[in-house]
């Protein structure tokens, strides 16, 4: 019995770790959606991106740690501001297209990595060793590192949609895009702005995950699923929603897989989504 | 004339197998199975809906028939129609659900589906576990297995010919013309003010597009004689996508002409490997950016006085902000 108390604890805790690497994504996804109204097909593949940029630089290439960092962020940065530009502007309001366009553009990112990187799996050796025990319970440090940054990667977020200007801007566009623009909102600008943050919130997590999994082109779909998951649960658009959902749905996989198995417990994370789709159509804290 | 045509492309579909080689009949197989999953998807796309998951309703359909045939020794053509009567199951309690949202939501949540389908076929060894079920037997004729490719052939010609004959014809049955009715939530609404009652009408289109996905996927795993769930996964959803928006959603024509033009060239593709995605992708990102309306439809530059496009982009436009 204080064997499997212990594991559900050891469980909780791994779960709340993952879970806020899952909500770095589902953040990127919500805040696009807010704006663009697509959900964005190809955030795993920047995920991946993101993890496969640690691998080539700080492993092949062999640079710090922090120039690697800074590399993936201002590359993903760009290639946000890129993919607005090319892809999603001049589809601006036509959904299917727009998402349509989204799943293109991963499958395009995806055949395109399985070429360049190869079907072998790629290792990280980890960045901060050691494990840390708190109350019986271990935790990798690189796992922890990971959670912290991630926390932060979130209250930035969160200081910069409720605490800027540009953040009002992008709650304007999200509340009525058209009155917005007529009160000189440049509505343009702050779509390529959410797009790019969006993807460096993936790349980054991807870079943060790198040591804890091992890496191959097909590594964003799993991620893009369960961020599918917590934004459908947490509701579109909400980012406090988002955040809970996101907790949540770590721990549920990780406590589910320790008590009935990894397969099972995604069945149990799928079935907490339609409750809600029933209940509350909108997401836990979606506007209706 | 457009009758005409029609009955030339059939009859050739007919006679002129015998002479083809067991390659090109192959092509031919592969290309009939895609058309009518790409046509039964059309269907929900028509009244606005996308599902990123119809390959999971495919490997229930297939799963089936498979087991059903390899377990309890049941004969597939039986298999045929449960594959697609448990496709349509899954189909109407899932829609039931999730229908009433509009727009991305229920892209997501059959998205979600078709992946947890693929992770219990995984899981569990009943169900084959990450091997798979092999040695799916094929159906019987008069006595005779239809082992060789001529004769497979025939057997998805004809089932293939019903359901595209079905669909079609739905579309102009006053059921199919609600369903375009149902675009957009205004229309929606209007359509539930004169008494359609649409959610009804929303779960009978999306259960009928699975059940043909469910057969037709029956009849692809004992073409192929084993099934795994590395076999319908999320980039067949996404495959069939490619092909109703590259062949675009004007007309009942776009799905066929978009899928018969990317599988043969997926087919002469296969051999590139991943490849075949890319330039999938790379069509679908041209088509898209160029044509919205896809293949189908004339370029825009061709369209007089700025003309606003057929109703699904306008619609869609409009779907934007709803869910």
């Amino acid at each position: 019995m204080d064997v499997y108390l212990h594991l559900i604890a050891q469980g909780l805790a791994i779960g709340l770790l993952t879970g806020i690497l899952y909500v770095l994504i589902a953040l990127g996804l919500t805040l696009i959606y807010g704006i663009l109204h697509i959900v964005n097909f190809a955030h795993g593949e920047i995920y991946m991106l993101g993890a496969m940029g640690v691998f080539y630089g700080y492993v092949v290439l062999k640079l710090p740690f922090a120039m690697t960092l800074v590399a993936i962020l201002v590359l993903s940065l760009l290639l946000g501001l890129v993919v607005e530009r090319a892809f999603f502007r001049s589809l601006r309001g036509q959904w299917l297209q727009l998402v349509v366009a989204s799943v293109g553009l991963s499958l395009i990112i995806q055949s395109l990595a399985w070429v360049a990187f190869g079907i072998q799996e790629k290792n990280v050796p980890s960045f901060f060793t050691g494990i840390v025990s708190f109350a019986g319970v271990r935790l990798p440090m690189e796992r922890l590192v990971a959670a912290a940054v991630g926390a932060v990667l979130v209250a930035l977020l969160y200081l910069l949609v409720y605490r800027t200007k540009v953040g009002l801007a992008m709650r304007a566009i999200e509340e009525d895009e058209e009155t917005a623009r007529m009160l000189g909102i440049n509505a343009d600008r702050v779509a390529a702005l959410a797009c790019a943050i969006g993807f460096a919130l993936a790349a980054l997590a991807g870079a943060f995950v790198a040591p804890i999994y091992s890496l191959n082109p097909g590594m964003g779909l799993e991620v893009i699923l369960m961020s599918f998951l917590i934004i459908i649960v947490g509701g579109l658009g909400s980012i406090t929603g988002t955040v809970l959902a996101g907790l949540l749905i770590g721990v549920l996989q990780s406590v589910g897989g320790v008590l009935v198995g990894a397969e099972a417990a995604y069945g149990l994370v799928f079935v907490v989504m339609i409750g809600v789709l029933i209940f509350r159509p909108a997401g836990l804290l979606g506007k209706a | 004339m457009k009758r005409g045509l029609l009955g030339l492309v059939i009859s050739a579909l007919v006679l002129l197998p015998p002479l083809g080689e067991p390659y090109v009949l192959h092509v031919a197989i592969v290309v009939l199975i895609h058309v009518v999953y790409a046509q039964a998807l059309y269907v929900i796309m028509r009244m606005g809906y996308l599902s990123f998951g119809h390959a999971g309703y495919i490997a229930l359909g297939g799963y089936t028939s498979a087991l059903l045939a390899t377990k309890l020794g049941i004969s597939p053509w039986i298999g045929f129609l449960a594959g697609g009567i448990v496709a349509a199951l899954f189909a109407w309690a899932l829609g039931t659900v999730t229908l009433k949202l509009r727009g991305i939501y229920f892209s997501l949540s059959v998205f979600a589906f078709a992946e947890v389908v693929n992770a219990v076929f995984r899981a569990f060894e009943v169900f084959g576990g990450p091997a798979g079920i092999a040695a799916v037997p094929r159906p019987a004729l008069f006595g005779t297995q239809l082992t060789t490719h001529l004769q497979f052939y025939y057997v998805v010609l004809v089932v293939s010919l019903v359901s595209l004959f079905f669909l079609y014809r739905l579309q102009w049955t006053r059921f199919g013309c609600t369903l375009l009715a149902l675009r957009t939530r205004a229309t929606e609404a209007l359509a539930e003010s004169i008494g359609i009652n649409a959610a009804r009408h929303k779960t009978f289109a999306f259960v009928v597009s699975c059940f043909f996905c469910g057969v037709m996927g029956a009849v692809h795993v004992h073409y192929l004689r084993f099934v795994s769930p590395f076999v319908f996964t999320f980039f067949l959803s996404t495959d069939l996508l490619v092909y109703v928006m590259v062949g675009g959603l004007g007309s009942y024509w776009g799905p066929m002409l978009g899928t018969v033009l990317l599988t043969g060239l997926g087919e002469q593709l296969f051999a590139a490997g991943y490849y075949k995605s890319l330039v999938y992708a790379v069509v679908l990102l041209v088509v898209i950016l160029a044509l919205p309306g896809g293949l189908i439809s004339p370029p825009r530059i061709f369209r007089r006085g700025g003309r606003e496009p057929a109703v699904p982009e306008a619609a869609a436009a409009t779907a934007a902000r709803e869910r």
